[in-house]
């Protein structure tokens, strides 16, 4: 037969209302809190993942409008380049015609130059020439000479006046 | 001598009788009037004879012929370096 002791009896039934009591004032209410807990971090994560979302959207967003910036300032590159080169190009060209008109000025004016030299060396050749002539015909005219002259220039002048004076007298 | 036409007879020295002989032949054959000479030396022309009769003037000098001369020369496009713009 077997020998229950007493005690053993009133431990079990000690440790069962310990379990019940436990079960009802600590267990459920750790519970409790612990699904309150969960439920509160899911809800923090889900909040967590929308606001990565949205920040993985904001980051989409600013980066394509980086490379819209990017592409903008890559044409407004370009055509600053353009618009530089077509300025130079205008400056050459307005460069050249400018160096070419003062090339062409620089020669009219060296041509003028030249021709008043080549003048008024040519007035300077005829006026030695003339003073020499004019020394020379000094010692050689004879009045032989001179009766020569007399009558040779002096004929073909009176020739001449006695035609127009026919031309008169026949009109 | 009042009727007589006057003629001025420039010349560079003073003239000889031939020369003067030569002159009155050929001006008469174109002053239909007596006519008389009056002379006048001027060096400057060189030679051959300037005559003024009124209005008619008759530039036959050496003077008059090479300043015709020069101004050829000087008119001369070959002597010219301009010309060709």
């Amino acid at each position: 037969m077997i020998r229950v002791d007493r005690s053993i009896i009133f431990q079990i039934v000690n440790f069962v209302a310990l379990v019940l009591l436990l079960f009802r004032f600590l267990f459920k209410p750790v519970v409790k809190a612990l699904d309150a807990r969960s439920s509160h971090i899911r809800g923090e994560l889900e909040r967590i993942e929308e606001e990565k979302r949205s920040l993985e959207e904001e980051r989409k967003k600013l980066e394509e409008e980086l490379r819209n910036l990017k592409t903008k300032y890559l044409e407004m590159l370009d055509q600053a380049n353009r618009e530089a080169q077509r300025i130079k190009e205008t400056i050459i060209q307005e460069a050249y015609r400018e160096a070419e008109k003062i090339k062409r000025d620089y020669e009219r004016r060296a041509q003028r130059e030249i021709e008043r030299i080549f003048t008024e060396l040519r007035e300077d050749i005829v006026d030695i020439a003339e003073e020499v002539v004019k020394k020379i015909l000094k010692t050689q005219i004879t009045p032989e000479v001179q009766t020569q002259i007399i009558e040779d220039m002096l004929e073909e002048a009176v020739r001449r006046i006695e035609a127009e004076m026919e031309i008169a007298h026949e009109g | 001598m009042r009727d007589e036409e006057r003629v001025r007879v420039v010349t560079p020295f003073p003239l000889t009788g031939e020369q003067k002989d030569i002159i009155s032949a050929k001006l008469s054959r174109i002053i239909p009037k007596p006519f008389t000479i009056e002379e006048e030396v001027d060096p400057s022309l060189i030679g051959g004879v300037v005559i003024l009769w009124g209005e008619l003037l008759i530039d036959c000098s050496v003077k008059t012929q090479l300043e015709r001369l020069r101004e050829r020369i000087l008119r001369e496009e070959g002597f010219s370096h301009g010309d060709h713009q």
